[in-house]
């Protein structure tokens, strides 16, 4: 198709637009990181590193993201286990309560996180797991589960039946058929939904807020507690921080097995 | 029958929702070594018969029995199958090596060996060297022969065949074919193979099942089914034909209405009415015979090696195929004179 040189310099000045638009905020806070005054403004006057080594030395923040870091990975790989269980049941076999399951799965995109926090408030409570690894896992569980169930599914559907029949035929036993042939052609799938439950989980805050107090308190919700009684900095700087993690480990990944081909 | 090596009884398959079964009684059996064709339309049920073998779709009745063992309770993994898919389903993330040695590691064959017969397996399908090649580096040819080698290197105690010519290009599925014959021989691997394609059924099945809505119109050797039609499907699905209803009078002879007598050489009941076939390049033009039909050249097509002709005999047309080196050709419009042996006059239905 032939283009005007003006309308191509149009389309591109709207694309460019947009990414500004989506960006400025990330762009903002990156700035505002550097800010050597005590309390958040743009422009920022004078710049030092002195927030981020703040940040660094906050006994709270380093605990929260350690916590983060291994509630995340739990719920990351727990998420993507139980995920292509109910992907290989829901692509694999016909069963009886199959809609209700499919609708399940996808209940958690649907109803507000205010309202699966105050919820999960109730629920928990009664096993006494408000404030506990287990709270917040089983928490995360539940509002990632779908995200991994979504991408394995579409990995699963993309390999050929006749594939894993060729592997039966020739003498695999069903363990084997999925543990040789199934799951490393998911790989993929599976990856991709790890890392986004995990980031999900890494970011998630609302519900957090609801389950968490002092004991298994998570990144985000300690940012949330901090922003209560002050506004600095730091804030930024621990965001930026958050941002190179996030944007590292979806970098590493996409070198590593291309996840835009599994998402 | 008992010691046949592979015996198929009553095999029935009926799909839930579905009125008509998609497989109606069938009955079959292979001698050790034998090469048998399932031929027919699309929809007729022959990859279904194929899939209940392997064991992947359970019969709805019926029964497989494999070297004396009934099939029913033996499960896919166990049944010791080759099987080669029209789309090869080769293991895509595997290497040519592992995709051929996958069937004897599930198996438990050591290492070593298992290389050897690998190695050997490669060589069968020509594809000596390629074992480290990825699948997506071969082509579609290759791709086959890999898909045949991971079959037969678990010495399988049958093999199965899924249009596996299907998705090759004309002259490679020539070549294939031959190689399929060659190597099933040589291995003397007991083969089913599915086809639509009755060149390929005629050519490399040692006996071929001709299908048609989930049954088996008749089974038999190339030729029985070429010249003995059972039923008049057959005669249409393999090869054309000349179709004559008649009445026979006397013994080889029948009364065609608005053509006259016509010669048979089978036995047929008296005073019964028969479908005669004649195929099309059983005439010959202006010979001798017991069958001469005057005519007139309507239509003609040259085909290089035979030249095809509709002939006008009275108030019906016959098709012929006449080969090209004889001498002058009829042109349109010529009078002709076609004749036909009585041994090339089929009765449908009488199956020798």
């Amino acid at each position: 198709m032939e283009t005007s040189l003006p309308a191509k310099f149009a389309w591109r000045l709207l694309i460019g637009l947009l990414y500004v638009f989506l960006l400025a905020p990330i762009i903002i806070v990156f700035v505002v990181s550097f800010d050597t005054r005590q309390y958040l403004a743009f422009p920022p006057e004078s710049l030092s590193f002195g927030s981020y080594v703040k940040v660094f030395q906050n006994a709270d923040f380093i605990s929260a993201f350690w916590r983060s870091l291994l509630i995340g990975a739990i719920v990351g790989l727990g998420a993507v286990t139980v995920g292509t269980l109910i992907s290989l049941a829901l692509t694999r076999y016909r069963f009886r309560g199959e809609g209700a399951v499919n609708f399940l799965v996808i209940a958690p995109f649907i109803v507000p996180n205010i309202v699966l926090g105050v919820g999960l408030v109730l629920v928990l409570a009664g096993f006494g797991l408000l404030d506990t690894y287990p709270g917040i896992v089983l928490a995360h569980l539940g509002i990632t589960i779908p995200y991994t169930v979504r991408t394995v599914s579409m990995s699963l559907m993309s390999v050929d039946r006749r594939v894993e029949e060729a592997a039966l035929v020739h003498g695999a036993s069903p363990f084997n058929v999925f543990w040789r042939i199934t799951l490393p052609l998911i790989r993929p799938g599976i990856i991709a939904g790890g890392v986004i439950a995990f980031l999900i989980s890494f970011d998630e805050t609302t519900i957090s807020l609801f389950i968490v107090s002092v004991r298994s308190s998570t990144l985000p919700t300690e940012i949330y507690r901090y922003l209560e009684y002050s506004t600095d900095p730091q804030i930024a700087a621990l965001s930026v921080v958050l941002i190179l993690i996030s944007v590292a480990v979806v970098i590493v990944l996409e070198r590593l097995i291309g996840l835009r081909k599994a998402v | 029958m008992a010691d046949k090596h592979v015996i198929v009884e009553q095999l029935v398959k009926t799909y839930p929702g579905s009125g008509a079964p998609s497989v109606d009684h069938v009955d079959f059996d292979l001698e050790k070594g034998e090469m048998l064709a399932l031929l027919g339309p699309s929809g007729c049920g022959k990859t279904t018969i194929l899939r209940m073998v392997a064991g992947l779709i359970t019969p709805t009745s019926g029964r497989i029995r494999l070297d004396g063992r009934d099939m029913a309770e033996i499960p896919v993994h166990k049944r010791n199958m080759g099987m080669v898919f029209q789309s090869y389903a080769l293991f895509p993330h595997m290497s040519v090596a592992e995709n051929v040695a996958f069937g004897l590691e599930m198996r438990g064959v050591p290492k070593a060996e298992r290389a050897a017969r690998v190695e050997r397996a490669l060589d069968l399908v020509k594809l000596r060297g390629y074992g480290e090649r990825r699948i997506t580096q071969l082509s579609g040819g290759q791709q086959q022969r890999c898909a045949i080698a991971r079959s037969l290197v678990i010495e399988p105690q049958l093999l199965l065949l899924d249009e596996p010519l299907s998705n090759l290009d004309a002259k490679l599925r020539d070549e294939m074919r031959e190689e399929i014959r060659d190597i099933q021989a040589r291995t003397g691997v007991t083969a089913i193979f599915v086809t639509h394609d009755q060149d390929e059924a005629l050519s490399m099945a040692d006996r071929l099942a001709v299908m048609s809505a989930g049954r088996i119109e008749q089974i038999g050797t190339p030729r029985q089914i070429f010249d003995r039609p059972a039923t008049e499907f057959v005669a249409n699905f393999i090869g054309a034909g000349n179709f004559l209803t008649g009445t026979v009078v006397e013994p080889h002879q029948a009364n065609v209405p608005g053509l006259g007598m016509v010669v048979f050489g089978l036995d047929a009941p008296l005073g019964k009415d028969v479908r005669l076939l004649v195929r099309p390049h059983r005439f010959t033009l202006n010979g001798k015979g017991e069958n001469a039909f005057e005519g007139v050249v309507r239509h003609l097509v040259y085909r290089g090696d035979t030249l095809t002709l509709d002939v006008d005999v009275k108030d019906r047309t016959f098709l012929v195929d006449l080969p090209t080196h004889a001498g002058t050709l009829p042109e349109r419009g010529d009078r002709v004179t076609l004749t036909v042996a009585r041994d090339d006059v089929t009765v449908i239905g009488t199956a020798a």
